[in-house]
């Protein structure tokens, strides 16, 4: 059996938000990393990972995102995620990734804060 | 008077890519049947992919097979499940995975499987040996209020 993650992306003016859909494991963290890195490497420092239709992840899933995460710190940029369910964002705390992308409740309150213009 | 219902299932599945997402809902449908809360239903459904992705990693053997065991028991002061996910591989050092852990909170790629089913689950045993393979015992209590 197999769960396939779902990306999509909407590319803004000074950044980008990537939409995930499934479960993210060892193979939808190297599918957001893919997107990720294309974006990093078109010049895109500000990502916002919205994770609305996401319900599942895994700590193999985790830690491909902790590296996503340590790349766009290593270029200067941030990454953020938002609408996380409760168990997702108390294992992201567990994990650590809190401490280095901040986590908003709601896509609205991202754009404003990490100032994404359309 | 309280009346007691339990309900019991076992499952044997093979260590294929995913698994651990049938052996999720499984236990989400027992679970939902007790009347346990979704919140509490998805910690615990995090948990029980981490301990089979733990008997993948590590329970790697000729049968290839996660052998899996659930009761639950729902009373009138709240419900209980105890799940205990069993492989027979080459076992694996628990000490020696928490002490790869980073302090608490700080990002660390690997081997955090264990630190998530224990934050997630109320109670956790495990029992392993080399050749003798390995059990994940946990249990997730809601009480009513």
């Amino acid at each position: 059996m197999t769960e396939e993650l779902k990306v999509s992306v909407d590319r803004k003016s000074n950044g980008a938000v990537l939409y995930t859909k499934g479960y993210i494991n060892n193979v939808g963290g190297e599918e957001i990393a893919n997107r990720a890195y294309e974006l990093m490497d078109d010049g895109v420092r500000i990502l916002l990972l919205n994770l609305r239709e996401t319900k599942i992840v895994n700590s193999i899933g985790i830690s491909i995102l902790i590296e996503i995460i340590e790349k766009m710190m290593d270029q200067g940029g941030k990454i953020a995620f938002c609408c996380l369910t409760p168990v997702i964002h108390k294992t992201f705390q567990i994990m650590g990734l809190a401490n280095y992308a901040a986590i908003f409740d709601s896509e609205d309150a991202a754009v404003k804060e990490l100032r994404l213009n359309n | 008077m309280n009346t007691t219902d339990q309900r019991q299932m076992e499952l044997t599945l093979p260590m294929v890519p995913d698994i651990e997402i049938a052996a999720a809902r499984a236990a989400a449908n027992l679970a939902r049947e007790l009347g346990m809360s979704p919140e509490r239903i998805d910690e615990m459904t995090h948990a029980i992919i981490e301990a089979c992705i733990n008997a993948r990693e590590h329970g790697c053997c000729d049968d290839n097979r996660i052998y899996l065991r659930f009761v639950g028991t729902s009373e009138g002061n709240g419900s209980r499940i105890e799940v205990w996910v069993t492989d027979r591989g080459s076992g694996f050092d628990p000490e020696e995975a928490r002490s790869r852990r980073a302090a608490p909170g700080t990002a660390h790629k690997r081997g955090r499987g264990l630190q998530l089913i224990e934050a997630h689950m109320d109670e956790v045993d495990i029992s392993t040996s080399k050749d003798g393979g390995t059990t994940i015992h946990m249990v997730k209590y809601e009480k009513k209020s």
